[in-house]
């Protein structure tokens, strides 16, 4: 009797559920698709980089370590790989991010410059690359946004039971999800100065 | 017993409270939701009837919205929550936009669903907010500003090659009663009752239940005699002759997939009530402060 039941449940989770397995394709292709749609907002912003280098260039071509540190920064992550594969390698998923977080901070460094430069901001194409660096970097926020709860529901599903067993048999594991890249640089207050900056040199 | 209830009051309120930190999204009771009171009616009126304008044209939805505060929250991150909620824009083609004034926190947003980044670019709605919108709000002109800004969106929006919209009032023809009639979704849907009917009914009792009803509803929905008699006499044949107390489960099957395009028109453009089309947002457009 108890052989029964139990060829019963198999039969029934199989038949009506089963066991998880679709459930874990569709979660696994929506993360799949979120993190697409990342590396193409990701993309997006390096593709502003080499306009956005000139423009500030032709006002402030003495920066020269900054716009350096920017073009270079660029190179990298041009030269880091992001396909889906990505997601199932936890050292490369490092290394995009890495190369990311290093942009942002090349280019939150080459914004801080630029403040010097009254000129440069009040040029319209330099307003016009702030307007799509803005909503580049709103668009990459909003990305990956999805991309984590996308992972969050497909981890959940592989890590809770009876859904795990089907993730253990077919080999699924969990996928990487974004970490505050320097956590201890942002628990540090940032340092307010005031002093005023040195006039840009003609 | 009184202080094991008291403790899990507590403990109820105090998971209940982080989530009333965030401002919650706003009724989407009409094209124009001022919750602070600085449009008169006469403009919201005057803004409303433009936006529908533009739907009925082109299909594509606007909406303005004025709060007086995010609370802390980003105007991005809010407004992007509005849109979500919302649904601004038609399903698949996402043609929505949504303006968010945030009024004593002195900052706005234009939120361009994916459909309309085409012609609401990131450069594009910085300069609506930076030169049409802005200096009106610094001189106090609330109005002026969200009708310029409002003004020059649906420009750039006319400009751009969208989808067609759907007919106003699918039903004025009266000579779509004929493929709405032989549409699989009401034959369905008529099979399902006339199965109930003759269970309560018997089999004559019940079709001739069935066939007054379904005259009466086409009499109603299409107008003419014709059609109604046409209906009644479908539905009679069907309750008397087909006999589908078996299959439920096939019935079931049946609905996923065929709804006529007819129906989804009607509802976009009832009198009066104004509802998202079901549009989705990517995070473009531009905030401004002034």
């Amino acid at each position: 009797m108890r052989k029964l039941f139990t060829i019963l449940a198999t039969l029934s989770c199989l038949s009506l559920t089963n066991c998880g397995y679709n459930a874990i394709q569709s979660n696994e292709e929506q993360v799949k698709s979120s993190w697409s749609e990342v590396v193409n907002q990701y993309q997006r912003r390096a593709d502003l980089v080499p306009n956005l280098v000139n423009s500030v260039k032709g006002f402030a071509q003495q920066e020269k370590d900054v716009l350096l540190g920017v073009t270079n920064a660029r190179a990298k992550v041009g030269s880091v790989q992001a396909t889906p594969e990505v997601l199932n390698d936890p050292a490369a998923f490092q290394k995009f991010t890495q190369a990311q977080g290093e942009l942002s901070s090349a280019l939150s460094r080459l914004l801080v410059v630029t403040e010097n430069y009254p000129q440069l901001k009040s040029d319209s194409l330099f307003k016009d690359l702030m307007a799509q660096l803005e909503g580049t970097e709103n668009r990459i926020t909003v990305a990956r946004n999805r991309y984590i709860k996308a992972v969050q529901e497909y981890n959940v599903g592989i890590r809770t039971f009876p859904n795990n067993l089907t993730a253990m048999a077919f080999g699924y594991k969990p996928k990487p999800n974004f970490s505050v890249d320097n956590e201890k640089e942002i628990s540090v207050a940032p340092k307010v100065d005031f002093t005023p900056a040195p006039a840009p040199s003609k | 017993m009184k202080l094991l209830r008291a403790v899990l009051l507590a403990l109820l309120l105090g998971w209940a409270i982080p989530a009333l930190a965030l401002v919650a999204v706003p009724q989407l009771t009409g094209r124009v939701v001022d919750q602070t009171g600085t449009l008169s009616s006469g403009d919201i009126a005057q803004l409303t009837q433009k936006l529908a304008d533009l739907q009925t044209r082109k299909g594509s939805q606007i909406a303005v919205l004025i709060v007086p505060t995010t609370d802390g929250e980003p105007i991005e991150q809010f407004s992007l929550r509005v849109a979500e909620a919302w649904k601004i824009g038609r399903k698949k083609v996402d043609d929505g936009a949504l303006l968010v004034v945030a009024k004593n926190d002195r900052r706005l947003r234009i939120e361009v669903g994916y459909g309309l980044e085409g012609a609401l670019t990131d450069v594009t709605t910085k300069r609506i907010i930076d030169e049409d919108i802005t200096p009106k709000f610094k001189g106090g002109d609330f109005a002026g500003g969200i009708s310029a800004g409002v003004g020059r969106m649906i420009g750039l929006v006319n400009g751009e090659k969208l989808p067609e919209p759907e007919p106003a009032a699918h039903w004025d023809n009266p000579d779509q009663w004929l493929d709405v009639l032989f549409n699989p979704f009401w034959l369905m849907a008529a099979i399902f009752v006339s199965g109930i009917l003759r269970g309560a009914l018997g089999r004559l009792g019940g079709s001739i239940l069935a066939g007054a009803i379904a005259a009466v509803l086409g009499l109603f929905l299409f107008g003419t005699v014709i059609a109604a008699l046409a209906a009644g006499a479908l539905a009679f044949i069907i309750t008397l002759f087909i006999d589908f107390s078996s299959s439920g489960r096939g019935s079931g099957g049946w609905s996923g997939g065929s709804s006529s395009s007819g129906w989804s028109s009607g509802s976009s453009s009832s009198s009066g009530g104004f509802s998202g089309g079901g549009g989705s947002f990517g995070g473009g457009g531009a905030s401004g402060s002034w």
